[in-house]
């Protein structure tokens, strides 16, 4: 790099991890300032931003970050994306351990969803373990996926970019949810992404989104009762039957992860992350559209089981309802990587209600700034749905990596 | 301003306006999306009641205001309002409408897909 880029400058707290991800791929350095800057409380960069800051430090070479001292300015200098390299990025075989601290309220969706948008452009495997008291593996109030949906909603996805999912490896070692005071965790997460490439395969998602054929889901307990698991997906049934009969819930009973507790005399232990929640998955007949719906039960307490199940049938209903070949869990992650994509022009399909939500505004003005072109949009004329055809040109930037190597 | 929403008052959805609405750097998102759903007009009169309400109390309801700005944190399941969602799904042309998008309904004459 003999001439220095210019910092794209840009303000705010949204799309944080969004944002740096565009760094990190597209090599440009970035600078956030007003990151909530008039907070009386929390002023600056949040728990679970900083953690981010540290897993992409890990699984880069060659970044370089400054925080002011208020942390309501970053600057950030992206380096190369090398992945888990033995001996140098990660200290024992192949895995880089990502210790995330007490306090952080995302579920690990949030560090799993721009983790595995680098994955496909790293130098070598992704591998990392998420380990330490603030995992969360379900859902969470904050609006994260749990890892259920995850594995079975938004990787998928990646096969559509002739990125082979089957090589991808998401192992819980161990759930968690956030637990009575909306802290909790403990929970381990294991990713393997193993299908690095030169450039996502250009994506023609433009047919109708097809129907609906079957639903699929895991119901999950972590150390109450594992009844809540059946009562969820009663109630879930209830709603979903009269549209589809191939419906299947998983129940996943576990115990909640024991931790040290220091409060209490030396060696003593407790439990934490206890909780229940529900995710469903509808697939459809046609290739790659998924819609997916996640609740989990507050932390506060005070919600039946039976509500649960109830809210996530009815959430799944209005995602599907919503259109478009991409749920608007997904629309980030299709969204960026087709704008990573080779330098031609790929279409998705989009519902109104996906398309019209300030993250997807938010993802074409940050992807523009980032210097990709600005989308083109249509409306879809086959048949009355009212869904709008997104045309997306790859920047074609591709896997430096691979490139050098 | 005041002139472009005169032409197409009342109609909102347009695909061409987002296009057109989308970059304009001059706007917040949250903005672009109120113009586009033909809601500005009422959104307008909120704002003008606001402001006034702040000159009244002073600075107090500002501090507020960019309080629950800040709050807004990215989300990746958007907070549903659950009792509308079930009031909706309980509703049967509802239900009817989005059978049309499950499998099962290629024996009332859908296309099969």
């Amino acid at each position: 790099m003999s001439t220095k880029p210019e910092f794209v400058r840009l303000t705010g707290h949204r799309s944080f991890a969004q944002r740096l991800v565009l760094a990190t791929l597209t090599g440009r350095p970035v600078h956030i300032s007003k990151i909530r800057p008039n907070s009386p409380t929390h002023p600056g960069l949040a728990p679970h931003e900083v953690s981010f800051l540290r897993l992409l430090e890990a699984v880069t070479n060659g970044s370089s970050m400054q925080i002011s001292y208020t942390g309501t300015t970053i600057t950030y200098q992206p380096g190369l994306i090398t992945g888990a390299v033995p001996g140098y990025t990660s200290a024992d075989g192949d895995l880089i351990e990502h210790v995330v601290p007490a306090g952080c309220a995302r579920g690990v969706s949030y560090f799993l969803l721009p983790l595995c948008l680098l994955a496909p452009f790293a130098k070598a495997h992704m591998n990392v373990r998420f380990s330490g008291p603030g995992v969360i593996t379900s859902a969470t109030e904050a609006g994260d996926l749990s890892v259920d949906t995850f594995r079975t909603a938004i990787l998928p996805l990646y096969d559509l970019f002739g990125i082979p999912a089957l090589r991808v490896e998401l192992k819980v070692l161990q759930r968690s949810c956030s637990g009575p005071r909306g802290t909790g965790g403990a929970g381990v997460v294991e990713l393997r992404f193993a299908s690095q490439v030169r450039l996502p395969r250009t994506l023609h998602l433009n047919r109708g989104p097809g129907r609906v054929k079957r639903v699929r889901g895991v119901a999950y307990a972590t150390g109450v009762s594992a009844s809540n698991n059946a009562r969820m997906i009663h109630a879930a049934r209830e709603v979903l039957n009269p549209f589809v009969s191939d419906i299947h819930i998983a129940a996943q009973y576990d115990q909640a992860p024991l931790v040290a507790d220091p409060g209490e005399k030396a060696g003593s232990k407790r439990r934490m992350g206890i909780g229940f929640g529900l995710s469903l998955v509808a697939e459809s007949s046609a290739v790659g559209v998924i819609y997916s719906a996640d609740v989990v039960a507050p932390s506060k307490g005070g919600e039946i089981p039976e509500d649960i199940g109830k809210k996530c049938a009815y959430q799944l209903l209005e995602s599907i309802d919503q259109g478009g070949c991409v749920s608007r869990a997904a629309a980030g992650t299709i969204l960026t990587l087709m704008a990573m994509g080779s330098e031609d022009i790929g279409r998705v399909r989009l519902g109104k209600d996906i398309i019209g939500t300030e993250e997807v505004i938010e993802l074409a003005r940050d992807l523009k700034k980032f210097g990709a072109s600005s989308w083109g949009l249509r409306d879809v004329e086959d048949d009355d749905s009212g869904d709008l055809l997104v045309a997306v040109r790859g920047i074609g930037v591709g896997n430096v990596g691979k490139k050098v190597a | 301003i005041e002139k472009a929403q005169a032409l197409h008052g009342g109609r909102s959805y347009r695909t061409a306006d987002l296009a057109r609405l989308m970059y304009d750097e001059a706007l917040t998102a949250q903005e672009v999306l109120r113009r586009w759903k033909g809601e500005v007009e009422h959104a307008e009169d909120e704002d003008k009641d606001d402001e006034s309400g702040d000159s009244d109390d002073g600075g107090f309801f500002q501090k507020s205001k960019a309080e629950t700005e800040e709050d807004i944190e990215d989300r990746h399941i958007p907070a549903f309002n659950y009792d509308d969602l079930a009031a909706k799904w309980s509703v049967e042309e509802n239900i009817e409408l989005l059978r049309q998008r499950f499998t099962t309904a290629t024996l009332n004459g859908g296309d099969g897909n």
